[in-house]
């Protein structure tokens, strides 16, 4: 039996089959970010993967809190809000529980998402709900003009950490997962086709998609990912999570990730000692190979992940919503507001 | 920055931070917002190699908690933000008002309702004066007008919070927190701790442990406890400040706080440049608010004039303190627009015209 939610979500799909390009989504605004700034790269390709969905311009929606990052509605040509510091993904799952045919899109910063929002952030990830939230992660408060975020690194020296931040940092992917979300990702401004491609994978997750995007703020906090993104040391550093693939990294392809005990390890692909066989084999829908790929993070020894960590199914918050109101509804009848008034001992004044 | 008084040029919100250090500030817990961040990136370099803590807190709400938690140990707090801040805020400063806690608060304004501009304005008078947050609680709210006076009230927020047990309010706006203008810094700890028993630091043998809470289930205690505030805010009523400029022979008084009264002085000498007899009181405590010498310049003057930089919110304190005594005009700008000296002249000259003609019928 199809719910409610399907039934909307299907008429999304197919009443207006309008083939769009990635200009139908630039909208008439000067884009004002920075010259040179990440943003413009994750603004490019979710214009570019939009026609690809297939969803009618009219049913999507971006959402944004505050800061660099959340001038992003503004610039898609869709439905948006430029709403609150720190509560768009609150503000969002209103509006996804009004309108469940709606396609709903976060777009939040590292301060606005995880300092000030950190709690509506959990909670959505926690509900399950099918929106859509992408991270802009730049270690940095950009719009503020440069004090320390919560995913700034350990002994960083900001406009409000003179003398190197002492705030230990949250790895995003691990807070998704520790969220229970149903989908964590994450992805690089500077790799424009696998953020095209992680962007797909998480317009098509049904359920809340949490999708970190290192993304270079090259005024306050330039070549914080560097490292990651580019040419001369991305492979070394770098390794992309496939699903059902062994975790091979290197400019060469000559290293690879092995788990010693619960430990990811690098191992030599090149001495004879180990081969691809004695690899990690990356699933996308095992919970505890997330968490513990997730966590090599921020350890020095190991190559950075990338990619998706974990995409598995769950009902949707609102699947189970609409589920509860018709069960409800069948149980004890729609009501009679009139009827409930004049239930019980009532008097009538002459 | 060295530790004696001395004459420097600041801007309005690092003379504000360099102050709060001076005055021995213990703790500061903010989170950057524009046109106040200032004042915590300067705290950041110049009051951790002082000795005191300064942390940029996760958000407003957290921060202002931080102070609940520091300053109900017994430590000399401040915060600061702007408007959008100081609404997040509320919650803690309702809970510090029952609980008794003295702390200081900086309001840097910037235009609202909402997200609204990072530009100047005046439109938190209601929030800062009436509450803001729940219940009946008072803070005490000083209004500086001048880069001086932001240095100045830190000493003075500090000194009644704690004689008080309230919070005090410093309310600011994003002009006179980016200003620069000549200050003089008072000296280093011209503002001794004074004792607080009252605070969460450590049971001695000799007395009973101190809890605090604002939580007083049984209505007759919460009566008690809302009546020894009120009787704290009659006493808070001496603190009363303001300052009168050319009002004895004055037809029309100007009342303006912060920003808007600089503006309406320089409209005050354009009018008196033109023969209007024209005065101005500036309120410097927004609350207590100087009621009586307004009620008293009433009985002389012809008519007021209350300039702000808002659709008329402390309009409404003088019109209950002339009660209906005279008429009581306003002018005012909103969302970041401030008025000009010369837009005050015309108010005043329009006044003026009425006021003549009304006479001449008269006589
Ligand atoms: C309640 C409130 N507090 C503070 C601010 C000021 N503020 C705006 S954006 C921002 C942080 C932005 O950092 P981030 O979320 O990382 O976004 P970025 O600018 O780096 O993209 C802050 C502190 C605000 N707008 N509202
Ligand atoms: S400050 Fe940084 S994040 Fe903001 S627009 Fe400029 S480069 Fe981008
Ligand atoms: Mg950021």
């Amino acid at each position: 039996m199809s719910t409610l939610v399907d039934d909307l979500l299907n008429q999304t799909r197919t009443a207006e089959q309008a083939k769009y390009t990635s200009k139908d989504f630039q909208s008439d605004q000067d884009v004002r970010w920075c010259p040179g700034c990440g943003d413009y790269s994750i603004l490019a390709q979710t214009q570019r993967v939009m026609p690809d969905l297939g969803i009618p311009k009219h049913k999507v929606v971006f959402v944004s809190g505050i800061g660099c990052s959340s001038r992003f509605p503004y610039y898609m040509d869709t439905y948006g809000f430029h709403s609150i510091h720190g509560r768009a993904t609150a503000i969002a799952s209103g509006i996804k529980m009004a309108r469940p045919d709606l396609s709903v899109w976060v777009v939040t910063g590292d301060g606005d998402g995880m300092s000030i929002g950190g709690n509506h952030l959990i909670h959505l990830l926690r509900r399950n709900l099918n929106i859509k939230v992408l991270l802009f992660n730049n270690q940095i408060y950009g719009l503020t003009k440069g004090q320390y975020s919560p995913t700034s690194e350990l002994g960083k020296v900001t406009k409000s950490t003179p003398y190197g931040s002492i705030d230990y940092p949250f790895n995003p992917a691990s807070l998704a997962l520790g969220a229970s979300s149903t989908f964590v990702a994450r992805t690089m401004d500077r790799d424009p086709k696998h953020l095209q491609a992680i962007l797909k994978r998480a317009a098509d997750h049904r359920g809340t998609a949490f999708v970190e995007v290192y993304q270079n703020c090259n005024v306050f906090n330039d070549g914080a990912f560097f490292q990651f993104t580019e040419k001369e040391s991305k492979d070394d550093n770098v390794v992309f999570l496939e699903d059902g693939k062994p975790l091979v990294f290197g400019k060469e392809r000559d290293k690879g990730i092995r788990l010693n005990g619960f430990s990811p390890e690098v191992v030599s692909l090149k001495d004879g000692k180990w081969s691809v066989n004695d690899l990690l084999v990356h699933n996308e829908k095992d919970t505890t190979l997330s968490f513990i790929l997730a966590d090599m993070t921020y350890k020095p020894s190991l190559p950075r992940p990338v990619g998706i960590f974990l995409a598995i199914n769950r009902p949707t918050y609102e699947e189970e919503m609409t589920r509860q109101i018709s069960f409800a509804k069948e149980k004890r009848g729609e009501g009679d507001m009139s009827k409930l008034l004049n239930s019980g001992e009532t008097w009538v004044i002459n | 920055m060295k530790a004696n008084s001395e004459i420097s040029l600041m801007k309005g919100n690092e003379a504000l931070a360099e102050a709060a250090l001076r005055a021995g500030m213990q703790a500061y817990f903010g989170y950057p917002i524009t046109p106040q961040s200032e004042i915590l990136e300067y705290l950041a370099v110049h009051g951790t190699k002082r000795g005191a803590v300064i942390l940029q807190a996760e958000s407003e709400l957290a921060a202002i908690n931080m102070v609940y938690g520091a300053a109900g140990a017994g430590a000399r707090v401040m915060i600061s933000s702007s408007s959008p801040g100081i609404s997040l805020m509320q919650e803690g400063i309702s809970y510090m008002a029952s609980a008794e806690i003295p702390f200081l608060i900086v309001n840097v304004q910037r235009g609202g309702p909402g997200l609204g501009t990072i530009q100047p304005s005046q439109g938190d008078y209601f929030q800062a004066t009436k509450g803001g947050g729940h219940g009946d609680y008072r803070l005490i709210v000083l209004a500086p007008a001048s880069v001086q006076e932001m240095a100045d009230f830190v000493f003075d927020g500090f000194r009644l919070a704690e004689k008080y047990r309230v919070g005090t309010m410093i309310l600011a706006d994003g002009a006179l927190g980016q200003m620069m203008e000549k200050v003089v810094q008072p000296p280093m700890g011209s503002l001794p701790l004074a004792e607080k028993p009252w605070a969460t630091a450590g049971k001695p043998p000799s007395r009973e442990r101190n809890i605090l809470t604002s939580l007083f289930i049984q209505p007759e205690k919460m009566e008690e406890v809302n009546l020894k505030l009120q009787r704290k805010y009659r006493e808070i009523q001496s603190e009363v400040r303001y300052e009168a400029i050319q009002v004895e022979d004055a037809d029309i008084i100007l009342v303006a706080f912060g920003l808007a009264a600089r503006i309406s002085q320089k409209a005050l000498e354009l009018a008196r440049h033109k023969g209007i007899r024209v005065g101005l009181v500036r309120p410097i405590t927004l609350y207590p608010f100087p009621s009586a010498i307004l009620s008293q310049i009433a009985l002389s003057a012809e008519a007021f004039l209350v300039v702000e930089m808002n659709a008329g919110q402390m309009l409404e304190d003088v019109e209950l303190a002339v009660r209906g005594e005279k008429p009581v005009h306003f002018k005012g700008r909103m969302g970041g627009m401030l008025p000009s000296p010369e837009e005050v002249l015309r108010e005043i000259e329009s006044i003026a015209a009425v006021h003549a003609a009304n006479s001449e019928l008269i006589s």
